[in-house]
Formats: structure tokens, C-alpha cells, sequence
């Protein structure tokens, strides 16, 4: 857990990457409140929110009685909203420390090309 | 909904030291709550006068909505595990154990002998014979299987090792969202804490300087160092509490209502951004030499050191 | 009711403490004075009394002393009320006094019943503390654990609320008092008069009237001093 936001935030950030790669796929059932904070010995409380927060917006459902389950279309609407925050979060940090460095545009895209052809 | 706790104006002296002082609190049922500050700032006198085994000097305070002073259908539902609990001289362990069985309602006999076995605490020895982890693991246990609606921990980590340490936690949490109830957590550890605890309360010199949920404190902290310029541009958006400068570069401590996209702005100005933890800011509101609210008023003059 | 038994049976948790110091030095006192007078019954004529017995007195006098400061903050510390502890501690003392109280005119029968057990001791049976009837010699026995134990609690709480120099400025004014008074009966030559009346006092009246007297202020003061004991 880290500290510079929510750990409610890290919870629901956890729980949509294990969506977009594939480990919790649409309609399984995501662990309880409680089988998450023991996990990760947090509050049940902020786990709580957590889930709720992704209930919130949609990435879950919940079945009464049984818990919560990954919405259809989930993993779709996560990855859109991730490549909107790609731009902020990744691209803008490395233009500018590619500049501070002196690394031209070309030179940047051949790095990405190399690294692209290694993973 | 009846709080669990209401504390109102309340004010404690002794003689011409001001252990508390208009202290308004509300604390609801069912969470977990940390009471943090340093030494001597009254966190224990607070609890002491809670329980009522130490008298206000104005003020009120109200547990599940009454006094709490001789009011045993409110006592029996507090347990306050007291750093500093004085135990009969020959009283053994299992009696320690046995006491608290016949006073609270709710006491589980087979969480206690759980709790024994985790933490290897002898109960045949002679409590004055423990050391001082083992008392503290004593004291713990207690409180768990009290499973008091009200339970307060004072500093119930004195001695433990880090193992055991975690074993408490492990064990409240696990405690907690199974059967919940209003825990007050008074420590020193803030970091090993900052995830369990819902809601922070922070006494410094009698005084409460914070009082407010942690998942809203959590990130307020930030630390930039890098160019003095883009330094002084990000620096605006918050309050700046602490600035160092080394040639052209400078880093600084802001606080402020920071979230995720501030520190991706903070990164895109080429700046370094480090969050700084829950103990760094409790650090940071007590340790000031004047008192939390002059600081407010004095325009926030930051330390300044300039290195050459 | 039900908390205040639950607090004597927390108090009872450790029994075997509780019983063994009165008794066992109680027994000590028997053993030393059982000792010294079969080597005297030779040379002496007729019985022996010893004030061996006030022993056991006096260790119920420490035993609430020590009571309250140990087993009240223990007890506070539990969410105990101060009420109940002090409702627990009084039903406790008042149980242990009669059952010492029966047992020591039992030891008191069989004392006399075996002529002094073989050696013309009198340790249990005192003459000054007779009475014929059995049941007023139990409550002979009964009433003077009340006042002792009542009094070890008394001033264990001042002990508690002062500190020792609560409990020092409490003796020498005890020690005051007792002077002033020596001296008023000196002055007033009725030393003859003070004597008499003791002697006057029936022993009902001395082991059973006057402590009772002194009980019921000593606890009324106990109740006032303990509603502000903090631990």
C-alpha cells in the first residue's frame, strides 16, 4: 500500500487491473470485504468503499445474498478509460524527461520500437 | 444513531498543567480509531476520564450516551487495556484471565485460549513474573476477547516484537469485520497502523489538531524537489511547510487537498514527487514548538535552510 | 446483586492467598505460644493466656489495606464500579468474619475441652472475652474482624486519595489525640474512672456493642472516600 492516495483507490486499482489482465474475468465472483482487508490488513471498512466504488461506476454488480461479480463489458470500458489516462500518467512524464535529456522525437520512437520488439 | 462517544468541551488540569483542553469529540460505533500523539499529550488522561477512572475539571463526556462515572451498564460494555494496568500482587495469568471473564458480558473463552497459544503466553505464570511484552500480550488478549463493544488499546505494543506486533493486528482486524465494535488504538507506531485505522484523531499538548478520516488525510503530504522554478510553480497549489534549496534546486514539503493527477502534473514539470506517509504528517502538526493554532495565524512562516 | 457477586468471586480467584495468610499465621502464633508454655506449664500455675490471637486481627487489618490498593485498581481497570467494590468487599468481609468467627470458638471448644491442649494454654479461650452464651461468643469473635477489616480499608483509601504522607499526617493525629486525652485523664486524676468503666463493660458490650458503633461510621467514611479514588 502506498501512501500518496486513498488506499480505497489502490484496492478498486488492484481490482481492475486483475480485471484487464485476465485474472478475474467477467461474471466470477470478486473476494469479500473482509477476505480482502485480511489479505491486504486494511479496515473491511475502506476495502469496502473500494468495491463500492467500482460498484459505483459500473465495473461490478452485485448478486444479493453472494457477493460481487465483474460486470459484462467490464473489461472493455477499463481498458478505454486507461488508455485516456495513459497520456497523463506515462506519455507526458516521459516527453519531459526525454527533453530535459536532449532525446529527439526519432530517437524516442526507435527506443519504443526496441523496446516493443523485446516483450 | 447514539455515538459511542461524545466528548464535550471538556477540560482537565492538574494544578497549573492543562492536561486537556476544550476537547470536543464524536467518536460513531463500529470503527476503528487511531488516537495519536506524542507523549505526555494527554491521549491517556482522555481515556482515563472516559472510563471514568479520572475525574474532568469541566466539561462533559457520554458513552453510549450516559456518563460514564459509576454507571456499570456503560462500564461493562468499555474494556481499557491500560499500559500501565496494576495486577494483585499473586494473581496469575489464568486468574487475570478469569477476572475478566466474570466482568464482561461478552467474553469468548475460546478466542482467549486461542489468543494464549498465539502469543505462548504461560497461564499458570505469576503476572508480576512477565516481561514486558508478555504483559502487554496479557493485556491484549484481554481486550480481544472482551469483545467489548467499546474496547481501548493504550499503547498495547510495549515490548512486542514486530511478529507479535502484527499478530495483534492480524488478529483485531480478523476480530473486527467478524464481530464489530468501536476501537480506539492509542500508539506511536502510526505507519504499521495507518491501514487498519478508519479514522485519525490527533492530540497534541491538550489539544485536538486533527480529526478526520485517514483516507482523506492519506496524500495530503507531498514532497517535489527538483528545478526552483517548476518547484515554485507546483508549490502554489498547497501550503508549503518546509523548503530546502541547494543551488538551483530546491525541494519542499507542501500540504494540501493533493490527488493522483497532481502528482502525474508534479512529474510532467520534470519534478521528483514523493509521497510522505500518515506519521510524517503527524510529525510535521506536533512538532512545532507554538502551539497548533498560533501556527495557523503566524502566515506559516516555513523553516527555511539554505544549504551552500 | 449479580455484579457484586461476580466481583467476590474475582476476588476469590486466588483463595488459597486469601485463606493462607490469616490462618497460616495465625497457626505460626498457636505454634510459638503451644511451644513456650508446654516448657513453662511446669512452672507456672494454672493457664496462660497469650494475646496470640490478636494476630490474626491484624492481618485482616493489612489484608483490606492492601486490598484497596491493589485489588481496587485492578477492579476499576475492569470497568468495575466503585459501588460494587466496595458492596463486594463488604460482603466478603462480613462472610470471612463470621466463618473466622465460628471457626475460632470451635479451636475456643476444643482448647478447653483438652485442658489447654495438654498444656494449660489459652490461646483461643481468653477470660476477658467469655460470655455464656454460644452464640454471642461467636459474635465475640465475629465483630472485631468487622472494625479491623473495616479500618484496613479506611485507611487504605487514604492511603490511595494521600499518598503515605496522607497516611502519616492520619497517625499523628490519631497519636494526638490518644496524647491529648492521656493527658486530659492525667490532669483530671480519672485514671481510676477510666479503668473502672472497662472493667465495668460487659464483654458483649465490649467485643461485640462498641466496635459495632465504630463500623458503621468507619464504612459510612469509606463510601465518602472512595467515590473520588482515581486509579
Amino acid at each position: 500500500m502506498e501512501n500518496d492516495r486513498p488506499i480505497f483507490l489502490q484496492i478498486a486499482e488492484l481490482l481492475e487491473n486483475a480485471i484487464l489482465d485476465g485474472s478475474l474475468p467477467e461474471e466470477t465472483q470478486v473476494p469479500s470485504t473482509n477476505e480482502l482487508a485480511a489479505f491486504h490488513r486494511i479496515n473491511p471498512a475502506t476495502a469496502a468503499k473500494g468495491v463500492n466504488q467500482l460498484v459505483d461506476d459500473g465495473t461490478l454488480y452485485k448478486r444479493r445474498g453472494i457477493g460481487m461479480f465483474v460486470s459484462p463489458g467490464a473489461r472493455e470500458k477499463l481498458r478505454t478509460r486507461r488508455r485516456e489516462e495513459f497520456a497523463d500518467q506515462y506519455v507526458n512524464p516521459l516527453v519531459t524527461e526525454a527533453r530535459k535529456l536532449g532525446i529527439s522525437a526519432t530517437d524516442l520512437k526507435k527506443m519504443i520500437d526496441a523496446a516493443k520488439e523485446r516483450s | 444513531m447514539i455515538p459511542a462517544i461524545a466528548v464535550d468541551n471538556l477540560t482537565k488540569r492538574y494544578g497549573k498543567f492543562t492536561a486537556l483542553e476544550n476537547v470536543n469529540l464524536t467518536l460513531n460505533e463500529h470503527r476503528i480509531y487511531g488516537l495519536l500523539g506524542r507523549n505526555g499529550a494527554g491521549k491517556t488522561t482522555l481515556m482515563r476520564i472516559l472510563t471514568a477512572q479520572e475525574f474532568a475539571t469541566s466539561g462533559s463526556v457520554a458513552v453510549f450516551g450516559k456518563a460514564p462515572y459509576e454507571n456499570e451498564a456503560v462500564l461493562s460494555r468499555v474494556c481499557f487495556i491500560k499500559e500501565s494496568q496494576v495486577y494483585p500482587q499473586h494473581l496469575r495469568v489464568r486468574h487475570a484471565l478469569g477476572a475478566a471473564a466474570l466482568v464482561y458480558p461478552n467474553w469468548d473463552e475460546r478466542f482467549a485460549r486461542s489468543l494464549l497459544e498465539d502469543f505462548q503466553l504461560p497461564a499458570d505464570r505469576l503476572v508480576k513474573k512477565l516481561s514486558r511484552g508478555m504483559l502487554s500480550a496479557l493485556g491484549i488478549i484481554i481486550g480481544l476477547a472482551s469483545r467489548a463493544p467499546l474496547t481501548f488499546f493504550d499503547e498495547p505494543y510495549l515490548g512486542l516484537d514486530a511478529v507479535a506486533r502484527q499478530l495483534f493486528y492480524d488478529r483485531l482486524l480478523t476480530d473486527f469485520s467478524e464481530h464489530p465494535r468501536t476501537v480506539v488504538l492509542s500508539t506511536h507506531l502510526i505507519d504499521e497502523v495507518s491501514a487498519l485505522i478508519e479514522h485519525v484523531l490527533l492530540i497534541d499538548r491538550g489539544r485536538i489538531v486533527l480529526d478526520d478520516e485517514v483516507e482523506a488525510v492519506r496524500g495530503q503530504l507531498l514532497t517535489v524537489s527538483g528545478a526552483s522554478r517548476a518547484v515554485d510553480e507546483f508549490a502554489a497549489a498547497g501550503t508549503e511547510l518546509h523548503r530546502t534549496t541547494l543551488n538551483g534546486t530546491a525541494r519542499v514539503t507542501l500540504r494540501g487537498a493533493f490527488v493522483p493527477a497532481d502528482h502525474d502534473r508534479a512529474r510532467s514539470l520534470g519534478l521528483r514527487v514523493e509521497a510522505e506517509s500518515l506519521q510524517e504528517l503527524v510529525v510535521r502538526l506536533t512538532a512545532s514548538p507554538r502551539r497548533p493554532a498560533d501556527a495557523e495565524t503566524a502566515g506559516d512562516s516555513p523553516e527555511k535552510e539554505i544549504l551552500r | 446483586m449479580s455484579r457484586v457477586l461476580a466481583v467476590v468471586r474475582m476476588q476469590l480467584l486466588n483463595w488459597p492467598i486469601n485463606i493462607a495468610w490469616p490462618w497460616g499465621i495465625l497457626f505460626s502464633s498457636f505454634l510459638i505460644n503451644y511451644a513456650i508454655q508446654s516448657a513453662l506449664v511446669r512452672q507456672t500455675v494454672g493457664e496462660s493466656t497469650t494475646g496470640g490471637l490478636l494476630s490474626i486481627y491484624t492481618v485482616v487489618f493489612v489484608a483490606y489495606l492492601i486490598s484497596v490498593s491493589q485489588d481496587l485498581p485492578f477492579a476499576l481497570g475492569l470497568g468495575v464500579s466503585r459501588r460494587t467494590f466496595h458492596l463486594a468487599s463488604g460482603l466478603m468481609l462480613t462472610t470471612e468474619a463470621l466463618l473466622y468467627g465460628t471457626l475460632l470458638y470451635l479451636f475456643a471448644l476444643i482448647e478447653r475441652a483438652t485442658d489447654g491442649f495438654g498444656v494449660e494454654l489459652a490461646f483461643f479461650g481468653l477470660p476477658f472475652m467469655s460470655t455464656s452464651n454460644p452464640l454471642l461468643q461467636i459474635l465475640v469473635y465475629t465483630v472485631p474482624f468487622l472494625l479491623f477489616g473495616v479500618l484496613g480499608f479506611a485507611v487504605g483509601l487514604v492511603f490511595k486519595r494521600w499518598g503515605a504522607n496522607g497516611v502519616l499526617t492520619l497517625s499523628v493525629a490519631a497519636i494526638l489525640a490518644i496524647g491529648a486525652a492521656v493527658y486530659l485523664i492525667t490532669r483530671a486524676e480519672r485514671w481510676r474512672a477510666v479503668g473502672g468503666w472497662f472493667v465495668d463493660q460487659s464483654t458483649v458490650g465490649l467485643f461485640i456493642g462498641w466496635p459495632l458503633l465504630l463500623v458503621v461510621p468507619l464504612a459510612a467514611l469509606s463510601h465518602l472516600l472512595i467515590r473520588r479514588v482515581t486509579v
